[in-house]
């Protein structure tokens, strides 16, 4: 009973919520508000990069440029790895079940080209 | 007198009954709230191959025999992909591996600010392809079926339109969406005029999961109040609980896009509707999705919110296949693949077709 009325409960608040939300004002009214937030993520970012050089300390750039580098370091590891043979731990080839299997049931002529 | 002196008695009873349950609700609570992450993604895997943003997974095989095809699971890029895998016994893979299905998966990670570059030419003409080259070497068969997940099924549809010549042999659609002007609530969303999607990249890179989380969490705003509801009502049934803790993970764990791509599939797929036109144009190959001719399964949900019916109905009419089926259910987006409706409902069905053209 309790989740029937929850159930209900959702699929009103749901409606409700969608015909107000599916309009083109509500739509302008939030990627309005997306750009500001925006806007001022980007003045924010661009304040703390001056502050961070300002103190000699290293900014997301510079970070992220590192990342890079680490991650060049290690996709090259990778190749590496795997010209020398390195892989998975699961069953080897030999041991994998073979690829005989067939369906339990013919196909059904009613499978091909029909529509729910 | 007695009869005063009983429904004193039993009130009393009732009462104490009621703070127990509120105490025991309580402790319940604090434990839920405590305790780490829901294991997922449990049935034995080695990842066959990654790189960056991608992994691709190969599960061992349960069955004794299994059918000669392989099958690849590409999952969307906005997820994980242990949605195929949430726990023994409602897990798809594990269902696909009893089935005696040799599966394969693409997986994605969070894309790093390295990769925000990345475009759609990356995901359908170098990721898929690859992965599609790995799990032919390491099958040693000549072709394999892909099976998509809403986007996975998009950029599954883009591969195969784009690799007319093969290796591919079924083509499965989950929840995938085709006409994007049918898309509801994200078509309003994405309106041209007022979203600006070159400022969203331009100023973020890649864009942050949360973002991609509020656009999903937005179109059915109730979901997450009523899914704590029905926890608190259902708090001491275990497998509820744990079917609910896997699905809010898998929910939180919504993924960040890479900024190239999001840019692209707003402009060309959601604004252009060019996959449905039949104009899209993907590293200067054409992506007509009437030149996909093998065999394909389109299964979609009733109450799909996020690919909505209007955005799914036309694949069959579209796609160039002889031998094409859609099955639609009831459910929802998630729901369809995952959880006890799927166990029921999509999985059996998904068997059904898949093995008859697998072997």
């Amino acid at each position: 009973m309790f989740q029937d009325w929850v159930t209900q409960w959702e699929r009103t608040f749901d409606n409700v919520a969608n015909q107000l939300m599916g309009t083109e004002g509500f739509s302008q009214a939030m990627n309005e508000f997306q750009k500001a937030q925006l806007n001022a993520q980007r003045m924010f970012a661009e304040n703390m990069t001056q502050v961070l050089t300002n103190m000699n300390l290293p900014t997301r750039e510079d970070i992220l440029r590192l990342s890079e580098a680490v991650q060049g370091l290690d996709r090259r590891l990778e190749r590496i790895e795997e010209q020398m043979g390195g892989g998975g731990t699961g069953p080897s080839k030999a041991s994998r079940p073979p690829r005989t299997r067939q369906p339990a049931n013919k196909p059904d002529a009613s499978d091909s080209g029909g529509a729910a | 007198m007695s009869d005063t002196s009983n429904l004193d008695l039993n009130l009393l009873g009732n009462m104490q009954n009621f703070v127990q349950q509120a105490i025991n609700r309580g402790r319940r609570s604090v434990e839920l709230a405590t305790a780490p992450p829901q294991p997922v993604g449990l049935t034995p895997k080695d990842v066959l191959y990654s790189r960056g943003t991608l992994r691709l997974y190969h599960y061992h095989p349960i069955a004794d025999e299994v059918y000669r095809t392989p099958v690849l699971l590409v999952m969307a890029t906005t997820n994980k992909a242990f949605v195929f895998d949430l726990a023994p016994g409602q897990s798809m893979v594990e269902y696909l591996l009893r089935k005696g299905f040799d599966v394969y998966v693409i997986d994605w990670e969070p894309p790093s600010q390295e990769e925000r570059g990345l475009t759609l030419a990356d995901y359908t003409q170098d990721f898929i392809p690859t992965c599609v080259d790995r799990v032919l070497a390491d099958s040693g068969e000549p072709d394999v079926s892909l099976i998509g997940y809403c986007m996975g099924g998009i950029l599954s549809m883009i591969y195969a339109a784009t690799h007319t010549e093969g290796p591919l042999r079924n083509l499965v659609c989950l929840t995938t969406p085709l006409n994007m002007h049918g898309m509801g609530l994200t078509q309003v969303w994405n309106d041209p005029r007022y979203f600006d999607v070159d400022k969203l990249v331009d100023t973020l890179g890649v864009v942050p999961a949360d973002t991609v989380t509020q656009m999903f969490e937005m179109q059915r705003p109730a979901q997450r109040v009523a899914g704590q509801l029905r926890l608190w009502d259902q708090m001491f049934d275990d497998e509820f609980v744990k079917s609910y803790r896997a699905f809010q993970r898998w929910g939180d764990e919504t993924l960040p896009l890479a900024g190239e791509y999001m840019r692209e599939t707003t402009k060309e797929l959601s604004w252009g509707n060019k996959l449905y036109t039949e104009e899209l144009v993907v590293a200067g190959r054409e992506a007509k999705v009437s030149k996909i001719t093998v065999p394909l399964l389109s299964i979609v949900a009733e109450h799909d919110h996020l690919a909505p019916r209007d955005s799914t109905h036309e694949i069959l009419d579209k796609v160039g296949s002889t031998d094409k089926k859609e099955i639609l259910l009831k459910g929802g987006h998630v729901s369809l693949i995952a959880g006890p409706n799927a166990v029921r409902r999509m999985w059996p069905q998904l068997d059904a077709w898949l093995s008859e053209r697998s072997t």
